[in-house]
């Protein structure tokens, strides 16, 4: 114990020095604001903590800073608005997507083919392969038909739809059909483009090494994914009544699930097709995830348009009628108010409690995660020693991708979750990306239990500043109210992170190296 | 002796001193393509030329401003995320001095040099507690606060605030309106100076010091180098040059942006050595005047989706050029002379020979 | 002769130093090799370029009559080499436990082999809830070997087992690595001279990144020149 005392005595005093602050920021204020805002700082801190544990262990085992990180968490706000408030977008784009990627789930055979065929040129037979699919796509994809928002024409804009969602009013538009091109011509279309690349690439791949043996495996998941993607088509109609019918609870949780698939799914190729070649020289890892931001940040721009709008919250948190604000938890189970009393100020329900909550609960699973599963022991392995890792045998690359897609689909739950409660903007990705980087920083770039407390300081220190500049801070001995200007509020976190670092230049729960 | 050297010295610089006599000669040629006479672009009539000298200014104050990152993150191995703070104390403290104390520009550019040397003092303060990606955060720390600084209303009477620093009067000789082709030389020879200033530094025993940094800290300490007073050196030159790349974009630029100090201005600086090649110097100025081309090609022809498209092309660099334009041409350089090498050694007579023996 | 490991003239770039410019390493099945050679001469790339750490670019390693230059680290270790890395590489942050478990390749493996480390290693039975870190540098040399001994390594490489041990640890490392050679082959690499004339049967020096001479380890200790000019001891 006493030893514990001595090693950490930096990082003990640090801390009770802003206890301290926590306390004597309560004092100038009611109880009521005191406690709405701890739970505001909750809230952004578990937000951030979403978008800073992803990014920390993406930094920590494969030393790749992801400047994309943010852009990410905003897509997975986007994907989770579009299956909310459109489904039939959404049931119309599984179709395609379903076709383009059966391809690469038969990446195995390829493989075994590709050893086959060795004929010389195969270089350049993969590539007439590609331009074929690409021109195949090029007729294909702009007439295929998929139900949209029109970005230019403000009655079919998102913020028209979002704005009908939140009155519960949506009307669903008409259903997009096959006019310019026949079905059959599209699926099939698809399906030979997307065989013709994921050949093409085990060609380009295949250096004469025979991949893993074939199993029946990589034929039930083709015919899972061929089967989705039909399905989706023949019952394209009834999938998206059903929908749009649905009870908007089950429609937020179908929401968040395909946003973390999304973020999964945009990680795990970002990996093995971007960053997988340049772990050789990191430099340009920035660069390329700097310039993955861009595009991301204006094809984010191109379909969803530039101005802001918000996610309608699902019923469970939207109750306004009769026995509302609630003041007892029976209450609130019974009417799903969006408020709740407690220490007689109002609290928003999802924003101030669910938030946290799921912040909460992904920061144990991801603990356990991390200290119970084979790959979390790889994960704490890597991080310290990755060479020794690959020397035992495994295999590191699989473990990468894996960690990055975890990494990337952490950020679009934030996304997702942000949505209802911040609301969906263009700039949503950088602002949260700078609150992760100030986060880690403050609590140590490869800790994990450090990114969880960096989040939160970051997140009591914004709410703080905020509400300070309401209510003003009286400096003492004098009559003067202080009021702090939003710009302010970035640059407290700012300054908190430069004060750690000087202090503890690893940050709060980092190692030293 | 010197007759060995100076065919060796010419094959050092040639590549320079083209480039130097074509951009001697730009504004003339352009003038004359367009059908202006010569005289008519020393008078500094509008046209094309005019025109094209104000972009290439624009390419120099990017390549002066590059060329500074390159010196710390490039050659010296620091990743600082606040550089653009260094061009933007140049380009307000010039913008203020001048606008609002009346100052000369010959005494406005010393209080500059005598500010870049203190925020280089600044940056090394944490220099020896933080190392690597935590410096570039505590970097890109301070000069948030700066940017704050300057962009919050208390100080707007000096700096303008969120709009800008506006209504500056231009010296009269650097005029960018009326005595452009003036300034076009000016800028041209302050980057040529400096680029000859940072070549010197680099090939010098102190520079030699710095990559060494760059490539194995640790090492270098143990062969008894103070490290920190090296690293000081390449901050102390590398914020003068930007605090100077920043007082030449007050003087041309109509508008101060608060953006100059914003760390996406950090990471343009950081975009233009990856594009030309880090730790190559020459990369800087390549890389500025693609970088600075693209952009006004992308926003001129491509409109709205110009972000998208650049955004595109930088993806498409990190694929295609590994190593950055200069980087990579090196290597395929390098590669196609060993490959003659090897045709050469294939060959089983060698001209040489005889004459070697 | 048929050789378990068989390494024929290859040259390791670092960088852009060419670090291994030559070097051959005949291993018979079953035996103990120790690479042998002054600081720096290339003992450690050597086991590094055969593992594909540091991957060669000419010339052919081969491993039960399979090329194994082209393949990734993992998918060498995963063939059936062990390896046991200078300075021991013990993941600090896992349990002594973990730090077995990790290195399975097949579930179950640590269950299969716990008997048998144990017995080798009894020390590491009684440490096995403690982090890698609050270990001594003896026990985690102990916990190297034994973590390469959890799957079923045909080929052990070891780097410098003996380094920074006290001698009566030593003689139990020994004890131990004798032991193992009775169930898999041992690439042995050995600053101090004693400890691996008593361990190997053959050897191969190498000097300044080549392999200069090979033979069997008896002929060797009565060598005196050669073992002056190359390992400077006596």
């Amino acid at each position: 114990m006493n030893t514990f005392l001595r090693k950490n005595l930096l990082l003990l005093l640090t801390l009770a020095v802003l206890a301290g602050f926590l306390a004597a920021a309560g004092r100038n204020m009611e109880t009521s604001d005191f406690v709405i805002t701890l739970l505001r700082g909750f809230s952004v801190g578990a937000l951030t903590f979403l978008v800073a544990s992803g990014f920390s262990l993406i930094f920590g085992l494969l030393d790749v800073l992801n400047l994309a990180h943010g852009t990410l968490f905003m897509i997975g706000a986007y994907a989770g608005w579009t299956v909310y408030v459109r489904p039939d977008t959404f049931i119309d784009l599984v179709t395609p997507l379903a076709l383009l990627v059966s391809g690469f789930t038969l990446a195995d055979a390829w493989r075994h083919l590709a050893v086959r065929i060795s004929m010389t040129g195969r270089g350049v037979a993969a590539w007439i392969g590609f331009g074929v699919a690409a021109l195949l796509l090029a007729y294909i994809l702009p007439r295929y038909p998929i139900a949209m928002w029109n970005v230019d024409d403000y009655a079919q804009s998102p913020v028209a739809y979002s704005l009908a969602a939140s009155q519960g009013q949506v009307t669903p538009p008409p259903a997009a059909t096959f006019t310019e091109i026949a079905p059959g011509v599209a699926v099939l279309g698809l399906l030979i483009s997307s065989a013709f690349i994921a050949f093409g690439l085990a060609w380009l791949r295949s250096g004469g090494q025979a991949g893993r043996p074939l199993t029946w495996r990589s034929f039930t998941r083709v015919a899972m994914v061929l089967l989705v993607g039909l399905g989706a088509l023949i019952f394209n109609d009834a999938l998206t009544a059903w929908l749009f019918a649905l009870n908007s609870n089950w429609l937020f949780a179908i929401a968040v699930a395909v946003s973390v698939a999304t973020g999964v799914a945009l990680g795990g190729l970002m990996e093995v097709t971007l960053i997988r070649p340049l772990y050789v020289r990191p430099i340009y890892q920035l660069m390329l995830t700097l310039g993955l931001s861009v595009i991301g940040t204006e094809l984010v721009r191109a379909i969803w348009g530039r101005p802001e709008f918000t996610m309608p919250k699902p019923e469970l948190f939207a109750g306004t009628g009769a026995g509302c604000p609630a003041t007892t938890f029976g209450d609130w189970l019974t009417h799903h108010c969006s408020t709740v009393i407690l220490f007689e100020g109002r609290v928003r329900v999802y924003n101030e409690i669910f938030i946290p909550l799921v912040g909460l609960v992904v920061l144990i699973s991801i603990w356990i995660l991390l200290k119970r599963s084979r790959l979390g022991m790889i994960i704490r392995a890597g991080v310290q020693d990755r060479q020794m890792v690959e020397a035992l045998g495994i295999n590191v690359r699989r473990v990468f991708t894996q960690v990055f897609a975890l990494g990337v689909g952490l950020a679009a739950l934030g996304g997702v979750l942000a949505a209802p409660s911040i609301g969906l903007s263009n700039t949503m990705g950088e602002s949260f990306l700078l609150n992760a980087l100030i986060a880690l920083a403050i609590g140590g770039l490869t800790s994990y239990p450090g990114a969880a407390l960096g989040s939160l300081l970051v997140g009591l220190l914004q709410q703080f500043i905020i509400k300070y500049g309401q209510i003003g801070i009286p400096i003492p001995f004098t009559e003067i109210l202080f009021k702090p200007t939003p710009p302010i509020v970035p640059a407290s976190t700012v300054l908190l992170m430069v004060i750690v670092l000087l202090i503890m230049p690893n940050g709060l729960l980092g190692k030293k190296e | 002796m010197t007759a060995n050297l100076s065919p060796s010295l010419w094959r050092r610089w040639r590549g320079l001193l083209i480039t130097l006599a074509a951009a001697l000669l730009l504004p003339f040629v352009v003038g004359l393509l367009e059908g202006q006479p010569p005289t008519a672009v020393l008078a500094n009539s509008a046209g094309v030329s005019k025109f094209v000298q104000g972009l290439a200014i624009e390419v120099f104050i990017f390549a002066l401003y590059a060329l500074s990152y390159d010196l710390i993150f490039g050659i010296t191995g620091l990743l600082s995320f606040g550089h653009a703070m260094f061009f933007a104390v140049g380009a307000y403290l010039t913008g203020a001095l001048i606008k609002s104390f009346g100052l000369p520009l010959w005494q406005t550019l010393i209080w500059v040099t005598f500010a870049s040397v203190l925020q280089a003092l600044l940056f090394s303060v944490v220099l020896p507690r933080v190392k690597g990606i935590t410096f570039a955060l505590v970097t890109l720390g301070m000069a948030s606060v700066f940017h704050l600084m300057i962009m919050s209303r208390e100080l707007g009477e000096f700096t303008g605030a969120d709009v800008g620093l506006q209504g500056m009067i231009k010296p009269d000789f650097l005029n960018p309106a009326t005595e452009r082709l003036r300034l076009y030389y000016v800028a041209l020879a302050l980057l040529v100076t400096m680029y000859y200033l940072f070549k010197r530094f680099v090939d010098s025993p102190t520079g030699r010091v710095c990559v060494a940094i760059r490539e194995n800290e640790g090492r270098a300490l143990m062969l008894g180098y103070n490290t920190f007073r090296f690293k000081l050196a390449a901050l102390l030159l590398s914020s003068f040059a930007a605090a100077l790349a920043g007082a030449l974009y007050a003087i041309y630029q109509p508008i101060i942006s608060p953006h100059i100090a914003s760390l996406g201005f950090t990471v343009t600086a950081l975009l233009i050595i990856l594009i030309g090649g880090v730790g190559t110097l020459q990369g800087a100025l390549v890389g500025a005047l693609v970088y600075r081309l693209l952009d006004f090609g992308l926003r001129r022809y491509m409109g709205e989706s110009a972000s998208f498209v650049n955004g595109l092309i930088y993806v498409l660099i990190v694929i295609f050029l590994p190593y950055g334009i200069v980087g990579t041409w090196r290597m395929k350089s390098l590669q196609l002379r060993q490959g003659w090498a090897k045709i050469g050694d294939a060959i089983p007579w060698k001209p040489n020979d005889g004459a070697a023996r | 002769m048929d050789y378990l490991l068989d390494v024929q003239d290859i040259h390791t770039f670092i960088g852009q130093y060419h670090i291994l410019q030559g070097v051959d390493v005949h291993v018979p099945k079953g035996s103990i090799t120790a690479l042998l050679g002054r600081n720096g001469a290339g003992k450690t790339t050597t086991l590094k370029s055969i593992l594909g750490l540091t991957p060669p670019r000419q010339g052919s390693v081969r491993f039960a009559g399979q090329e194994l230059r082209g393949l990734a680290a993992f998918d060498v270790a995963a063939l059936g080499i062990g390896f046991v890395p200078e300075h021991r590489a013990i993941f600090r942050d896992l349990t002594v436990e973990e730090n077995l478990r990790i290195a399975e390749r097949r579930k179950g493996d640590y269950a299969r082999k716990q008997a048998f480390i144990f017995s080798l290693f009894p020390d590491l039975q009684r440490l096995i809830g403690l982090s890698g870190g609050a270990l001594s540098g003896g026990q985690q040399q102990m916990l190297a070997i034994a973590r390469a001994l959890v799957p079923d390594n045909r080929l052990l490489l070891i780097d410098e087992p003996s380094e920074g041990l006290a001698p009566v640890v030593i003689e139990h490392m020994m004890a131990a690595i004798r032991q193992l050679a009775t169930e898999a082959t041992i690439v042995l690499v050995e600053q101090n001279f004693l400890v691996a004339s008593q361990l190997a049967e053959t050897y191969v020096i190498i000097e300044e990144g080549r392999s200069v001479q090979a033979g069997a380890m008896r002929d060797l200790v009565n060598d005196k020149a050669t073992i002056h000019r190359y390992l400077g001891a006596a």
